[in-house]
């Protein structure tokens, strides 16, 4: 069996095979600010006062507009906070950062759990090898009360990663490459495996960059065997009990795919699509007005660490505007302790609390008509940060470079 | 509410990639009543206005790949189904899509051989076998048949309505 097989034959309680329908007990429910509070409200319509199926199963997280920028925002926040107080459940407020990092790092997720919530990047969650679902306010409501959902159990793909991951090359650069052959719709409603040797040699950000950009293959979930890595990481954030969780040896898969990323250069992905995917080199020169780096896709301690190794000592570019916004509250605190704030506020940039920022319209740093972008984000759709804008998606290397230069650069020029 | 297990409608032909902004079109977002919904079902696709104007009850949408790729709003699913849709058959669904059609009863069916299918041709769908007739062009196909499962919870109503009654 596959990961996701494995998962699902645990959850319903009997050997499950691709394409079945089954009903799957949930791990976890979580719902944020954006989102929350249609389900609180589809919730009351149809349950009353009932209780959710179990309080310590449930968490909300604010990281899309923290703090709120206007009144609608507040009230919505309002009342995800006074559901949270009445019904017991766990909230983690707006000096906290990206739900899905902040549900990993309070030990809220382990390999074999079944998550969902109102995000369309949940499957990062596969980073440490628990199956993440991005589901509806239907869904949700429906799983606050009774803990259950339906699923249908995906095929899997293999995607085996070989060669050594040379930086300034980093794992944005692999997933944005393996876009480019899959395309965005390459692994629809497919669960992904990521295995080989530059996989294993990955930490979990890089792990984390990997299986965040399934969404972007229209796949449900990617995985990583857990390993030391990830077994290290949740001994550390208070997980106890931890089963370790991999493929058979027989397992089928639906494809598999090799890349050998040995001597791939920095890449880039052109509006208005994520696979629209060149060598950085190609697009080199291109002005550019703002650069983010962030998201739930590169926005941990190790992707601010890489971007900092190249804007020591240097300026942002004086037409170009640098956002810098760790994912979560403890991502910051490394910074600052490892000195990278120095670093980040010396250059010129602005440092922005944990959370989403930068990843979709409605926040600070949105852009004007004609503006172009390069983002560590994972979707540049047409109209997603300003109507008229353009966004490039790139590593935090390249985006760092870019930012120096005012050009579209490529990271190389600045390595050593 | 058992459904007939035969449905027989007219078709609608949609391309590849239709996402939930053309089969709804954000702008329409703060809409709550189903029926208001309904009048804007499909008006972000090039033949939106056509569609709104003849859609009559019990005719079918065909599509291509990727059907309801996008966000993940379920007004796209509650307006089709609003505006008379009895099914959707496409080569393919974007699964949050696919989850709403079913949590909110709308019947779907995959269909390889789609594309197949014309627009304005009369078809058959039998919910229990999968089997699709071109009355049209006297062709027959076999798609999934839907699942107990599902069809449990588009009895039901929906997935709220199949929860309470468990
Ligand atoms: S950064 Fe964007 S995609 Fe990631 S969790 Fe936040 S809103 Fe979702």
């Amino acid at each position: 069996m596959t990961i996701i097989e494995k998962i699902f034959t645990r959850a319903c309680g009997k050997p499950v095979r691709p394409d079945m329908y089954v009903w799957a007990g949930l791990d976890l429910v979580a719902m944020r600010d954006f989102g929350g509070p249609n389900v609180v409200q589809e919730f009351k319509d149809n349950f009353g006062d009932a209780p959710v199926f179990d309080n310590r199963k449930v968490a909300i997280t604010f990281d899309l507009h923290i703090p709120p920028r206007d009144e609608k925002v507040a009230r919505n926040q309002q009342i995800l906070r006074m559901f949270a107080k009445e019904k017991g459940i766990r909230l983690f407020d707006v000096n906290t950062g990206v739900g899905q990092h902040i549900l990993m790092e309070n030990g809220l997720v382990r390999p074999w759990d079944i998550v969902i919530g109102t995000d369309s990047h949940m499957n990062l969650l596969g980073a440490i090898g628990a199956a993440g679902f991005g589901m509806g306010t239907t869904d949700i409501a429906g799983a606050l009360y009774k803990g259950k959902l339906w699923f249908k159990v995906p095929h899997t793909i293999k995607i085996v990663i070989n060669g050594i991951l040379k930086y300034p090359v980093t794992a944005k650069d692999v997933i944005l490459y393996i876009l480019k052959n899959l395309t965005t719709s390459g692994a629809l409603n497919r669960a992904i495996e990521f295995t080989g040797e530059a996989v294993k040699m990955m930490n979990l950000s890089e792990r984390i960059t990997l299986t965040s950009m399934v969404t972007e293959m229209s796949g449900d979930i990617g995985f990583i065997e857990p390993d030391e890595t990830v077994f290290e990481f949740l001994r550390s954030h208070k997980v106890e009990n931890i089963e370790p969780i991999s493929a058979d040896e027989d397992a089928e898969y639906e494809k598999v795919y090799e890349f050998d990323i040995t001597s791939l250069r920095p890449q880039i992905a052109c509006p208005h699509s994520p696979d629209n995917v060149v060598d950085v080199s190609e697009v080199a020169g291109r002005k550019i007005d703002q650069v983010f780096i962030g998201s739930c896709t590169n926005g941990r301690f190790e992707d601010l660490k890489i971007a900092a190794r190249i804007l020591e000592g240097k300026k942002v570019n004086d037409n170009v505007r640098l956002i810098i916004v760790p994912s979560t509250m403890e991502v910051a605190q490394m910074a600052e302790e490892a000195g990278l704030y120095k670093i980040f506020l010396k250059s010129g940039a602005v440092v922005v609390n944990p959370g989403c920022s930068l990843c979709t319209t409605g926040h600070p740093g949105i852009l004007a008509p004609g503006e172009v972008m390069v983002s560590t984000s994972n979707r540049n759709f047409i109209g997603k940060l300003g109507k008229g804008a353009e966004v490039y998606l790139a590593s935090p290397a390249t985006a760092a470079a870019s930012a120096v230069r005012g050009v579209i650069t490529s990271p190389m020029e600045f390595w050593s | 509410m058992e459904f007939e297990n035969i449905k027989r409608g007219r078709v609608w032909r949609f391309g590849d990639d239709i996402d939930t902004d053309q089969i709804y079109p954000g702008k329409y977002l703060p809409l709550t009543d189903k029926t208001e919904m309904a009048k804007h079902a499909m008006e972000g696709t090039d033949r939106g206005e056509e569609f709104l104007k003849n859609v009559k009850t019990g005719d079918i949408i065909v599509a291509g790949k990727n059907f309801g790729c996008g966000s993940s709003r379920e007004h796209a699913a509650i307006a089709i189904k609003g505006a008379g849709v009895s099914l959707v058959i496409a080569e393919s669904f974007a699964r949050i899509f696919h989850r709403n059609c079913v949590n909110t009863a709308l019947l779907t069916f995959e269909l390889k051989e789609a594309k197949e299918i014309n627009d304005g041709d009369i078809i058959e769908v039998n919910i229990d076998t999968g089997e699709v007739k071109n009355l049209t062009q006297n062709k027959v196909y076999k798609a999934e048949p839907v699942s107990e499962l599902e069809k449990k919870i588009i009895n039901a109503g929906g997935l709220l309505n199949y929860l309470k009654s468990t």
